[in-house]
């Protein structure tokens, strides 16, 4: 970086930090405050809803049980870090290649025997998977909510006088990398371009000697080892418990159909919005009609737009 | 003189069944009845129930029983579910001839067994845990009938009352702001606060309330902190408290939190840790901090039986204390279930674990045993619920060497 350069960024920076100083009127710092912990919720529906994307790209199906695939994650953690002692590190990739085997064992026994008899059944199985999962979590685990300890620390960082936990700064973070590699992914690699191309057609990409069946399964896999790996991120803040993905799940869906089942990228930004409008409402009105007028907005967007905000409209794709 | 010889035949027939019978009847178990979760999500309810019942009937046989008939408890798990309690509440008593029952694990079970309690079972039964006020004050006791439902656990009304009246009256907060969860029991206890601040002549500053899906409660609690609130009154359970407590703990804000006694036990600490500090709670017995003798050989008995501690020893206790309220009624006037009724409603004195009552425990009006006046304010410190004592010293709790320490090292206020 030359000296100029250098100087600017440290000027832009000072900009910065005397601009956040100035927040201190009550008005402004509330408005910052809520925003903030709203973007950090919007982070985890944002990864979480992106799984349903990568699912439905190639198979034009989705697996509607992916808050519990979220929760699997999620007690898996807890199980590795908090029951067996080991580092969250570790952890880490034992959870995501877990949860990656399980969704090849899932797409091939709950989605892929209906896809292939051009059944809309797995609307159904793949729900009764993810309540399965619930009921063996309950046995497995027990029902009473348990803390798993963040991975940096409980010490809240403030950016000016807003508070925000360290695993929510995280969250964000790894939502933003997780888009960048997937962008990378669906763009730089021999799969991420199967990945297309299936999504396109399967039936001519099969004709190109693409291995549709294999693709379909691996992008099955990779949006539950997602959840597995935002299971990993969020547990911490939500408590390990069995309904810990549910509602998540739920949330994260209705960010896919805004953003659009086709628009990875806008998901991320759909998600921290509207994590940062729900925090909003609830700070502006209550929190009583935070999801009435969150799932209003959905509708009226949807109803401008039916391809979702970020997605292409259909006659293009067609 | 056929008919002189029919009768002295029935006379002696009479005799004789009465002879077999006297000393059948004398061995015949008194049998008490439980139906509640079991299973499920709420099955720590039960549990603790029925192990606390148990330990008192074990207690009294080993004592040669009631008048000679051992005690035995005959339990149905109704898996939180009222349609079920309704069955197995009949099954009770119709087949089994259980002649007193302790309470469900469900306010809904409870509210709908109770006309048919009332109207057609005619059978005593005594609530432990369900809260809701009109599973006690229900439609026989406005209308002035026999009243057969009975509690030793907290009633709505009264732990509305209770945290209300603590914070306005002993503590003098003029500003009170709610904070309520979205479901069932937080819609109830929300009308119930605001009521009770009505009647102070107050309003609560802001009147906060947040869902399921919650984790975080930056909004909610900076409204509270913006309006000024001296003190946040809550209606949650254990999961949505440790949400509260944690984002109090990241906001820094340390405005008094009084929760509802759905966090009374240790599975509040176990979530929250040590963002729980502080934290007040409601409850009808505590068992932490200096305890009397007898409690102390409860909660002892109960970690050789089962070789842990209790999870919500609140509905052990009441259990206990439940089935030994059975006993004196029918010491007082016998087994049956319409005396063991009347029998409930004059014990002028009981020395009971939840607490000794000096008066009656129950009235024909009054069929809850803890009132307002009974219930304890506790604090959450390091861990324990310790309870709040209000006297000279103004509100404060009494603390060992170790958990000072533990205070001086956090630097933690009292309140």
């Amino acid at each position: 970086m030359r000296p100029g350069a250098r100087s600017r960024a440290a000027g832009t920076l000072a900009a910065a930090r005397a601009a956040l100083a100035g927040i201190r009127s009550t008005r402004m710092y509330f408005f910052f405050q809520v925003a903030l912990s709203g973007v950090a919720t919007g982070a985890i529906y944002g990864l979480i809803a992106v799984g349903y994307s990568l699912t439905f790209m190639t198979t034009k199906a989705l697996n509607f049980a992916l808050g519990m695939w979220v929760m699997l994650g999620g007690m898996l953690t807890y199980s590795l870090i908090v029951l067996h002692a080991f580092h969250p590190l570790t952890a880490l990739p034992i959870v995501v290649s877990a949860l990656f085997a399980l969704g090849i064992v899932a797409e091939r026994f709950s989605v892929m025997p209906f896809l292939r008899a051009g059944s809309d059944v797995w609307v159904m199985s793949t729900l009764a998977v993810g309540f399965l999962m619930i009921d063996l979590a309950e046995i497995v685990w027990g029902r009473s909510p348990t803390p798993v300890p963040p991975l940096l620390g409980k010490n809240p960082i403030y950016i000016g006088p807003a508070a925000v936990l360290p695993q929510q700064l995280l969250i964000v973070g790894a939502a933003c990398v997780t888009f960048i590699a997937l962008d990378l992914f669906y763009r730089r690699t021999l799969l991420g371009k199967a990945f297309r191309a299936v999504a396109h057609s399967g039936e001519t990409s099969g004709l190109m000697g693409i291995n549709t069946r294999r693709v379909q399964a691996v992008s099955y896999a990779a949006a539950t080892a997602l959840a597995g790996f935002a299971g990993f991120l969020v547990v911490p803040l939500t408590l390990a418990e069995p309904q810990l993905g549910t509602v998540l799940g739920l949330k994260a869906f209705a960010i896919a159909i805004i953003a659009g089942l086709a628009a990875p990228r806008g998901i991320l930004v759909c998600g921290l919005a509207y994590g940062a409008l729900e925090a909003l409402i609830s700070g502006y009105f209550y929190t009583g009609i935070r999801d009435i007028l969150g799932f209003s907005l959905m509708i009226a967007a949807l109803f401008l737009k039916p391809e979702g905000l970020f997605g292409k409209p259909l006659e293009e794709r067609a | 003189m056929t008919g002189n010889g029919h009768m002295r035949v029935a006379a002696a027939v009479m005799a004789a069944s009465f002879w077999t019978w006297a000393p059948a009847q004398a061995q015949e178990p008194i049998k008490l009845g439980f139906a509640g979760a079991l299973s499920g999500p709420a099955s720590f309810v039960g549990v603790e129930i029925k192990r606390g019942a148990e330990i008192a009937i074990d207690e009294i046989n080993a004592k040669g029983g009631i008048g000679g008939r051992k005690l035995v408890l005959v339990s149905r798990d109704d898996e939180h579910n009222p349609v079920k309690t309704v069955a197995q509440y009949r099954e009770l008593v119709e087949r089994e001839k259980a002649v007193a029952i302790v309470g469900a694990t469900n306010s809904a079970s409870m509210l709908a067994v109770a006309p048919i309690v009332n109207d057609t079972l005619n059978v005593p039964v005594i609530c432990p845990a369900t809260d809701a006020t009109a599973i006690t004050e229900n439609d026989a006791q406005k209308q002035g009938r026999d009243n057969y439902l009975f509690r030793v656990g907290m009633y709505g009304t009264g732990q509305a009352n209770f945290m209300v009246d603590t914070m306005v009256k002993k503590f003098g907060h003029t500003k009170v702001g709610l904070l309520t969860w979205t479901g069932g029991w937080g819609v109830t206890g929300r009308g119930e606060l605001q009521r009770r601040l009505r009647e102070n002549g107050l309003a609560p500053v802001a009147d906060e309330t947040f869902d399921n899906n919650d984790t975080d409660m930056t909004p909610q609690i900076i409204k509270l902190k913006n309006a000024g609130a001296q003190s946040i009154l809550n209606y949650a359970l254990v999961r949505e408290n440790t949400f509260v407590v944690q984002t109090k703990e990241k906001l820094r804000d340390n405005t008094p939190y009084v929760s509802a006694w759905g966090i009374a036990g240790p599975a509040f600490w176990k979530a929250a840790g040590a963002a729980g500090e502080g934290v007040l709670t409601s409850t009808t017995v505590t068992i932490d901090g200096p305890q009397p003798p007898e409690r102390m050989t409860f909660v002892n008995e109960y970690r050789r039986r089962h070789n842990q501690d209790m999870d919500a020893a609140v509905f052990a206790i009441g259990a206990y204390d439940a089935v030994y309220l059975f006993k004196a009624a029918i010491e007082r006037d016998g087994v049956e279930p319409q005396k063991i009724r009347a029998a409930l409603e004059n014990i002028p004195e009981f020395k009971g674990l939840v607490k000794h009552f000096t008066r009656p425990v129950f009235t024909r009006d009054r069929h809850n045993a803890v009132t307002e006046e009974d219930m304890v304010m506790t604090r959450w410190t390091n861990g324990k619920m310790l309870e709040v004592k209000f006297d000279a010293k103004g509100p404060h709790v009494e603390i060992d060497a170790q958990t000072k320490k533990y205070l001086d090292r956090s630097n933690m206020t009292l309140l």
